[in-house]
């Protein structure tokens, strides 16, 4: 009934954009994370702006398994393809995201009720001159801050167009990144200064920010396996596609009755429509050309079954909007 | 996921602001670190209360008079920074509580890099390498191979117990190998010359040499430690000289 085409022709070229633009945040992550690691010190800002670099790898590692998984064909043992291996992923990365900003959160306030002041102290990194650690610092916050927003501006836009919800988290975070970076900044200057709470408490409002994201990105997780009903690229709406093709059924002569309800399979949707014929003529021949129509309406409707029945089992409004 | 971009130019501008904040703080960088409890001020002309733990050689109390390599490297700091030297004694773990709670600038006794205190007080650069060895009478040609050869070590020193652990050499357990002559004996490698050795190659341990300070004190530590890579060469020379006595 489908054919394997998840993308048009003219967003390929997006795909392809994206991809490259996911290896350059990894490929620069990487070394911003290396580079945090050897300038790490005691101080609690530069832990939590470590980890959440560390962290922001997860999601273009995501992406770009996500981009070759998903054409791979489903097979007589995983039937429905390989889509979901990539909300699997996420959920594990979005509660390893919530566990280490809650251990992060803990510390840094145990550190601030405990008075602790962080040591920071000379490095000889470029032969005999001694630094105070406290300038490499900043120099490697500043580099692990300014290009990420700059990629997180780039992707957006792509995230959009290739209705992706991971690469859309992904260009979220890396647009939030300037605040980490400048928390920790203020956090180190105020060390420097000789505030020696100024770290820890930048510390926390970084957790705070990490276990935000991580909460965020968890209910995203646990919504896609759910098969919540799909949702504009942001999140913030219910998208209107199955609406949209439960007009376009009913607009049809030969149907009394429609509904349709889709779930998201990573980029595209996949789902069911039942209609209530009015009368047996030509049914299969209704049912297919009905198909084909539908399928036209946008590219992210991956794979339709047009069910023939005589009642339809509306499924109650829910609760909560 | 929240809209994106509401706030863009209030963003913007925080930035802005931060980066200028940043800004500013770099040109008027020479006086960073400072101290939260300004103990380098204090410091400064006038008294340096410093905590001592016998560790030959690095400290000695003999007669309660504090000696040793790390002792004169104190007065010397002392010195530059135009402070008196108040001395107290005591063990480690008294010491370092005191430094926790800054009734005391600095503590000495031997520590070295891998010491159990480092949440308790700041541990500065390491300022010395040492190497505890197995070493021969320079007479002898150095052997090939030390298993099976009955080494004196100084009894109930942790040398003792790894070389019975880690090497196939025989430890002969003695009360002071500075006495020992014409045997393999497990020394530190800064005695070797006085005591007319060679090194076999086989080094039991290194220690890298450290004082502390107290926890946060940024602008004391970095002074201090200024200080001892300034006279770190020097260290070699107070060690024979502490051989010599």
């Amino acid at each position: 009934m489908s054919l394997h085409h998840e993308l048009p022709p003219d967003k390929h070229e997006q795909l392809v954009k994206a991809v490259r633009l996911e290896w350059l945040s990894i490929v620069y992550l990487v070394t911003a994370v290396t580079l945090l690691y050897f300038t790490l010190g005691s101080s609690q800002a530069m832990k939590a702006a470590w980890v959440e670099d560390i962290l922001g790898l997860t999601p273009p590692i995501a992406f770009l398994v996500a981009s070759r998984v998903r054409n791979r064909k489903p097979n007589d043992r995983f039937p429905y393809g390989y889509h979901r291996a990539t909300a699997i992923a996420y959920l594990c990365a979005s509660v390893a995201l919530l566990a280490l900003g809650g251990f992060i959160l803990y510390d840094s306030v145990s550190k601030l009720a405990r008075f602790e002041h962080p040591p920071i102290d000379l490095v000889k990194p470029f032969g005999d001159r001694p630094v105070w650690l406290g300038w490499l610092m900043l120099g490697a916050l500043a580099y692990s801050t300014v290009p990420q927003v700059i990629l997180g501006r780039r992707k957006q836009p792509l995230a959009a167009e290739l209705n992706d919800k991971v690469l859309y988290a992904d260009a979220e975070m890396n647009r939030a990144d300037w605040m980490t970076g400048v928390a920790a900044m203020l956090g180190i200057v105020g060390i420097g200064l000789g505030l020696w709470w100024a770290d820890a408490v930048a510390a926390s409002i970084i957790s705070v920010d990490i276990v935000r994201d991580g909460a965020k990105n968890l209910r995203v997780a646990v919504d896609d396996l759910m098969d919540k009903e799909p949702t504009v690229v942001d999140d913030s709406r219910a998208d209107p596609l199955p609406l949209w093709i439960k007009n376009e059924l009913m607009l049809m002569d030969w149907v009394a009755d429609a509904e349709v309800r889709l779930r998201e399979e990573g980029h595209v949707f996949v789902g069911e429509a039942f209609v209530v014929p009015v009368d047996d003529t030509d049914l299969i021949g209704r049912m297919e050309r009905a198909n084909q129509r539908l399928r036209g309406l946008d590219w992210r409707l991956h794979e339709l079954v047009i069910a023939a029945v005589r009642e339809i089992d509306r499924p109650e409004p829910a609760r909560e909007p | 996921m929240g809209s994106p971009g509401a706030a863009g130019p209030v963003r913007r501008g925080r930035a802005a602001l931060a980066a200028a904040v940043l800004l500013a703080l770099a040109a008027a960088g020479c006086g960073i670190p400072r101290d939260p409890e300004r103990t380098l001020d204090r410091v400064q002309g006038g008294t340096l209360r410093a905590g001592i733990t016998a560790s030959e050689p690095w400290t000695t109390l003999e007669g309660g008079r504090p000696g040793g390599v790390e002792v004169e490297l104190v007065e010397r700091f002392a010195g530059e920074l135009g402070a008196r030297v108040e001395w107290v004694d005591g063990s480690e773990a008294d010491l370092m509580a005191a430094l926790e709670v800054r009734e005391l600038d600095l503590v000495v006794g031997g520590l070295t890099a891998d010491t159990p205190w480092q949440a308790k007080a700041a541990i500065t650069r390491s300022y010395a390498t040492t190497r505890v060895v197995v070493a021969v009478p320079a007479s002898q040609p150095p052997p090939g191979d030390i298993a099976g050869m009955r080494v004196a070590v100084e009894a109930g020193s942790d040398a003792a117990g790894i070389l019975e652990d880690k090497t196939d050499a025989v430890p002969v357990r003695v009360a002071d190998v500075t006495k020992v002559k014409d045997s393999p004996v497990v020394v530190d490698e800064w005695l070797l010359d006085n005591l007319g050795l060679r090194d076999t190659g086989v080094h039991l341990r290194k220690d890298k040499h450290v004082m502390a300070a107290p926890l946060g004190e940024n602008a004391f530590l970095v002074r201090l430690e200024r200080f001892l890579i300034a006279h770190q060469a020097e260290v070699p020379a107070l060690l024979d000289a502490a051989a010599g006595r």
